[in-house]
């Protein structure tokens, strides 16, 4: 389980950021007063637009970012005091594939199987499972940067699930893949939700988000717009579909803060 | 665990052309290229000044003159020699500008009665200072001729030479021939180690800590259960790893280019180079490198987890490369000394500690004051490098 409470996220403005942004101020919050619960054996979709601050409020998920105030508890850990422990119930998959293009899949898989100490039995199994779940035998041996996007980001992907997490965040995790990749990761996404995982992920693809998510948040300056389940979300629209919904609360609010 | 990341760093970098090229095949080549350069050229042109032939003009003298005859007497023993004769300067200066006179020797016309009357005459020598050797041949003419004239006028004066000059100096020297060559050219050897090892840092440190950032790896490794110290840990290890070899490497090359290519033929070269080449002088070299290596990394590190692109991290690591290489020429120039105030600069002391090993003279105090400095600045340059690298600005993008 994933419990968020107040969490908020101030980074410090260099002079060099300070005229990139063209303000004044000596602070920008990214994150503000976000509070939300994932469930284990549900999906979870965070919305929002670019820069609404879902990379943000991940990266502090996944104990990269140290929130400027708030607590996150990941799996009855408590992330902000014992970081360490909480990234071992945790498998992030980034925006970017962030992979080695010097190394092979196989040796990148193991690379990380051995940062989360992953015994040797187990490591063989899970790989196996990864393996054929994505049909990765081909090009377990090749370097990975002559891999395709799709094969990219199935490395990715099993680079995440190796050490077989409780917790799952999925950074966009089909953005720019082809129909059939896709549909591989939404089959592991769905597999991670009936093996009692939690899961998080955010997508720009409302397609996506109707088919997977169970509960969703629509986050936009920093600020939660909507918390609860898409079956609560689906039944109070005002919009004709999802996607009308979804542009319709964001643009209430940026109607709200222009007044 | 920090093993762990190390291995995989090392795999990764050991698989990048271009770190491999700054860690070993550069400094390989560079030593028996150097040598066998500098071997050529020097060859031919110690060829071409003993075979070339000196116009030397004569002003105002004939050919039947006293003075000629003395200059035409002279041995060639430093090559050939025509003389040409001129009423006077006119035109001269052009004509050696154009290299068809080398020199010219202008003497009073009464030259031949310097033997006999007791008064000095004066020879004027026009040459042009930019044409290497042609003084130095010029001046041996000219002593030849003043030792002739001298001669001549002490047998008319009817005095021994000895009676004249009273003192003979025999100098004796001291310093054996290592302690001589390790002085004056031993500054060399430290200058490219140093400048290998600095080199052989660099690639690693922006492609391990800016290329990570860039590439977005960063973010999935520090996503996982290991303390950051382990992940720089494992990294640096690897930067400081490459410096060592890239400098084990001009080492190497050295070894091959005596030992294997046979490039020098001076036995007291070899001599020197046998030493150097000592399981000894290796240990103690490694005592003075592996901290200034860590030092090299530890100044690296935070400017590459500060730099946002790799373009960034080197323009600013290129022009650092200037600043802390450049005390490593200190070891050009002799008579600048080990002593405890120069044991504490740091690359100055590494320079000048190694100096003295090649020659020998190295003092044990000196060298573990020298080590103990380029340690604390280590740890230092480490302390820095774990600060930065904790900064969760500085590591993701």
């Amino acid at each position: 389980m994933i419990k968020v409470e107040q969490l908020s996220k101030e980074f410090v403005l260099t002079r060099k950021l300070k005229k990139e942004l063209n303000t004044t101020e000596d602070k920008a919050v990214a994150v503000k007063n976000v509070s939300f619960t994932c469930e284990p054996g549900k999906i979870f979709s965070l919305l929002g637009p670019n820069g609404a601050g879902k990379t943000t409020t991940m990266r502090m998920l996944s104990t990269i970012y140290k929130p400027s105030s708030g607590s996150i508890e990941i799996g009855g850990v408590d992330a902000v005091a014992h970081p360490q422990e909480a990234r071992k119930k945790i498998g992030f998959l980034t925006g970017s594939t962030g992979l080695y293009a010097r190394l092979t899949p196989n040796e990148l898989i193991k690379y990380f199987a051995d940062l989360y100490q992953v015994e040797k039995h187990d490591f063989e199994k899970r790989k196996k499972y990864l393996y054929d779940l994505m049909d990765m035998h081909e090009f377990q041996n090749k370097r990975i940067g002559k891999l395709s996007t799709g094969m990219k980001q199935k490395v990715s992907i099993a680079r995440t699930m190796i050490h077989d997490p409780e917790i799952v965040v999925f950074d966009e995790p089909t953005s720019g893949l082809d129909v059939i990749t896709a549909e591989n990761i939404i089959t592991l996404i769905r597999n991670c939700k009936e093996e009692g995982k939690t899961v998080i992920f955010s997508s720009h693809i409302m397609s996506e988000v109707d088919l997977l998510c169970d509960d969703l948040a629509i986050i936009h300056k920093g600020g939660l717009l909507y918390q609860g389940s898409m079956a609560d979300f689906k039944a109070n629209m005002e919009a004709p579909n999802i996607t009308a919904e979804f542009i319709r609360i964001v643009n209430q609010t940026k109607t709200q803060h222009n007044d | 665990m920090i093993n762990k990341i190390f291995l995989k760093e090392l795999k990764d970098t050991l698989r990048d052309r271009r770190t491999l090229m700054t860690m070993i095949v550069i400094p390989l080549l560079i030593f028996p290229i150097i040598l066998n350069v500098f071997t050529g050229v020097s060859e031919s042109f110690q060829q071409e000044a003993a075979s070339k032939t000196l116009n030397i003009a004569v002003i105002g003298n004939g050919s039947d003159s006293y003075f000629a005859k003395q200059l035409e007497k002279v041995p060639n023993v430093q090559g050939d020699k025509q003389l040409v004769y001129m009423a006077d300067t006119v035109g001269l200066k052009n004509l050696i500008k154009k290299d068809s006179i080398q020199l010219a020797v202008e003497a009073p016309l009464d030259f031949e009665k310097a033997p006999k009357n007791g008064e000095m005459k004066t020879i004027k020598l026009y040459f042009n200072a930019t044409d290497l050797g042609y003084k130095e041949r010029a001046e041996y003419y000219m002593e030849a001729i003043k030792a002739e004239v001298k001669g001549e006028r002490l047998d008319d004066l009817q005095i021994s030479a000895t009676s004249v000059d009273p003192v003979n100096i025999d100098y004796v020297n001291i310093a054996s021939t290592k302690e001589v060559l390790g002085k004056l050219v031993g500054g060399v050897l430290p200058y490219l180690f140093i400048a290998f090892g600095f080199i052989g840092c660099m690639y690693p440190a922006i492609d391990l800590f800016t290329g990570e950032k860039e590439r977005g790896t960063i973010e999935t490794l520090l996503t996982t259960p290991v303390a950051r110290y382990k992940i720089l840990i494992g990294k640096m290890g690897v930067v400081v790893l490459s410096g060592l070899a890239a400098s084990t490497f001009a080492l190497v090359g050295l070894y091959l280019s005596f030992e294997v290519f046979d490039m020098a033929e001076d036995p007291r070269i070899i001599e020197v180079v046998h030493s150097i080449l000592s399981p000894g002088f290796i240990a103690m070299l490694y005592v003075l490198l592996i901290p200034l290596t860590i030092f090299f990394a530890g100044v690296m590190i935070p400017i590459c987890v500060y730099a946002k692109s790799f373009k960034e991290a080197q323009s600013i690591i290129t022009p650092l490369n200037i600043v802390i290489v450049l005390p490593a020429m200190v070891g050009f120039f002799p008579g600048i000394e080990l002593d405890y105030t120069t044991a504490m600069i740091p690359v100055v002391n590494v320079v000048l500690a190694t100096k003295e090993l090649i020659a020998g003279t190295l003092d044990p105090v000196l060298l573990a004051l020298s080590f103990g400095v380029m340690l604390t600045l280590a740890a230092i340059a480490v302390g820095v490098s774990y600060k930065q690298f904790d900064k969760e600005g500085n590591v993701v993008l």
